[in-house]
């Protein structure tokens, strides 16, 4: 993994377990990835591939059974794996801030708005009173809440889903984080809203110079935000690349199915190309490479010898023993 | 469109919810005097269509739009409160439970969340087969439930073994293939689909988009299938009728509806729906604001709070469905009046 100047967040072979009674569950198991200042990367990948739990490790918030058993997470050289509570609390909110899928749960439902914003700065800033109520009135102005100063006063339930959502990322942007976590930050809206948060945050880390780590199961919405992509599988990285290239030429037999999966309205009608089978149990997984038992390429070797991660043509990586090439059909 | 009887025809559905509360709640001072308001949420509000046999019609727009209380009425889950709900041309509206039970060997739903529609406490086994038990009255054709319940779970995927497990065993494409299994059970003419795959995992939503269509070719089955997500209704519907607020505000088959959608809101539906093509051609119409409460509808047009081209026009006069050609249907003032369309 090269690292330059200009790398915000540097991921190296992050492990993070939850022992359980029915077994250890290797939820993330030797992810690594970067981040530039200024970038947008995407972590994709379906339920149970670890992409949630790699969001919350960075910040520090995995609790009991689970532990971090492994990895450097550096921010600007920091290890925040090593890093104590009381470290990692100057850090959440003021250097990385976290935007969660569901607004309804996200936000305090006894606090006013107002209380929930102003708490970001007095932890964060030098700023008084008055002037944190500026900054949290200009705040919610930019992320499009009219009437802000009379807002301020209001409790999260007399907002709408889209509105609540906005007050979230009007949270997460106040203290001007350098990163922003966005768990699924717009699966629970709809898609007319969807693209009005897409927009938005889209602004405001051009505006504010962040980076972004936008983690998804869609990705077509991470097609359109992303700069870069990371595709989890049971816990490990099997592809990524620069968008546009992963999406076009995909090398891992896994991110071709779920782009395949996905209907395309100028191939319709015929079947949609699907992956056999299901996940596979994490706390049981096969031998080899864990997606061959529902991989169309896979042969002997897959079976015997885990992939690694290795490049494939120019700027993108892939785990595959028998990885795609241009061209290939599936 | 010339079939005699459709599957399902839909004439001017409503369905209005009244909010309850207490009567304190709900007293209200005005000029009048004092009066106990009766607050009624307008969920469905005269919707009507039809589904011929073996025809797919997916009902689209965003939560909150009546899509699935549409599904939920015509399944007679709930008691419209007005219009017409015709199975093969006969009118179920008031009917009761008991009339129902042979009406429902015609028509069966599909529920979103997999979790949440078997019952924990069942063997699959039994959940498939409680729908044939209801409509089999006789000993003898009682007898046949088991080994029509085995083909019916080897229909959709499943295997022998699975039969005797609980659902809490299988990951949710599977309980979803479960629940089209019961669904299929009583060979239904016609499957009431409420959003079946947005809870699933891409990959496994491919699979069961897949099955529901081979299904459809194999039984000759119709389907009402409701869906929030556009590139699923492209791929599997052949009409699509747009709702918005408990309005029906625009139907046209499946190409036409994305080829050339003549509503704002179908427009911006559309051009919202996010696409891992790397260029689009469709308009950009950006919605502003949130859709308006069913509790109080805005006067005129439900869409002109939000639409970029609403006028006077459009507060003063509720636009209906009007005939565009090519069986498209577009409830908007400005099919009569399109030099206003400015985009």
């Amino acid at each position: 993994m090269t690292t330059t100047d200009n790398t915000l967040l540097a991921v190296h072979d992050l492990r993070t377990y939850f022992h359980t009674f029915s077994g250890t569950v290797k939820a993330v198991n030797g992810v690594s990835f970067a981040i530039g200042k200024g970038e947008v990367m995407g972590l994709v990948g379906e339920s149970g591939g670890g992409k949630s739990v790699v969001g919350f490790s960075i910040l520090g918030l995995i609790d009991s059974p689970g532990r971090i058993m492994g990895g450097k997470i550096l921010l600007d050289g920091e290890d925040l794996a090593q890093a104590g509570e009381d470290r990692l609390r100057q850090i959440r909110g003021r250097e990385i801030s976290m935007v969660f899928q569901d607004p309804m749960t996200s936000l305090n439902p006894l606090h006013t708005v107002g209380q929930q914003m102003d708490e970001v700065l007095r932890l964060h800033t030098d700023l008084d009173a008055a002037a944190r109520r500026t900054a949290c009135i200009e705040m919610l102005e930019s992320v499009g809440i009219s009437r802000a100063a009379d807002r301020l006063g209001a409790y999260p339930h007399q907002f709408s889903g889209g509105m609540r959502q906005r007050v979230v990322i009007a949270i997460a942007m106040l203290a001007r984080p350098r990163l922003i976590i966005a768990d699924e930050p717009t699966t629970a809206l709809d898609v007319t809203i969807q693209s009005q948060i897409l927009k938005l945050m889209r602004r405001q880390i051009a505006d504010k110079g962040a980076s972004m780590i936008l983690i998804t199961h869609d990705l077509a919405v991470v097609s359109e935000m992303a700069d870069h992509i990371t595709v989890l599988y049971c816990g490990k990285v099997v592809e990524r690349g620069r968008t546009r290239d992963l999406i076009e030429t995909p090398s891992h037999p896994y991110t071709r199915g779920l782009i395949d999966s996905i209907p395309d309205p100028a191939n319709r009608h015929a079947r949609l190309k699907q992956i056999p089978g299901t996940v596979p149990d994490i706390r049981n997984l096969p031998q080899g490479c864990n997606f061959r038992d529902r991989c169309p390429r896979a042969q002997a070797l897959c079976a015997e010898q885990e992939p690694e991660l290795r490049p494939q043509n120019g700027a993108q990586w892939a785990a595959c023993h028998y990885p795609l090439q241009p061209g290939d059909s599936a | 469109m010339t079939d005699p009887t459709p599957m399902l025809e839909v004439r001017d559905l409503e369905m209005h919810f009244p909010i309850g509360g207490g009567v304190l709640d709900r007293l209200k001072l005005d000029s009048k005097g004092l009066r106990i308001d009766r607050p009624v949420v307008h969920a469905v509000n005269g919707v009507s269509f039809r589904i011929n046999r073996g025809q797919i019609m997916a009902l689209v727009g965003e939560s909150g739009c009546g899509k699935s209380t549409v599904a939920k009425t015509i399944a007679r889950i709930y008691q419209p409160t007005a219009g017409e709900i015709r199975i093969e041309g006969e009118d179920i509206a008031s009917y009761g439970f008991a009339d129902m039970l042979p009406v429902r060997s015609k028509m069966q739903m599909i529920f979103q969340d997999p979790y949440a529609s078997l019952n924990p406490r069942q063997r699959v086994r039994d959940i498939v087969a409680e729908p044939l038990l209801q409509q089999m009255k006789t000993a003898a054709d009682r007898k046949e439930v088991p080994a029509r319940t085995q083909a019916l779970l080897a229909k959709v995927g499943l295997n022998a073994e699975h039969a005797g497990r609980y659902p809490h065993q299988f990951s949710g494409g599977q309980r979803q293939r479960i629940g089209i299994a019961r669904a299929l059970s009583v060979m239904p003419g016609l499957i009431i689909a409420d959003e079946p795959v947005s809870a699933l995992d891409v990959s496994i939503q491919a699979q069961i988009l897949n099955l529901m269509m081979d299904l459809r070719d194999e039984f000759g089955l119709s389907y009402l299938f409701i869906s929030h997500d556009l590139s699923v209704v492209h791929h599997i519907a052949d009409t699509v009728g747009v709702m918005y607020l408990g309005f029906m505000v625009e139907t046209a088959p499946r190409d036409t509806l994305f080829a050339r959608p003549r509503h704002p809101y179908t427009r911006a539906l559309l051009s919202a729906a996010p696409s891992i093509k790397a260029r689009r051609d469709t308009e950009e119409i950006t919605l502003m604001g949130e859709v308006p409460s069913a509790l109080s509808l805005p006067s005129g047009c439900c869409f002109r709070t939000r639409c970029p081209f609403a006028w006077d026009r459009c507060a003063q006069e509720r636009p209906v469905l009007k005939d565009v050609g090519d069986n498209q249907s577009v409830a908007c003032h400005l099919i009569d009046e399109p030099e206003r369309d400015r985009s």
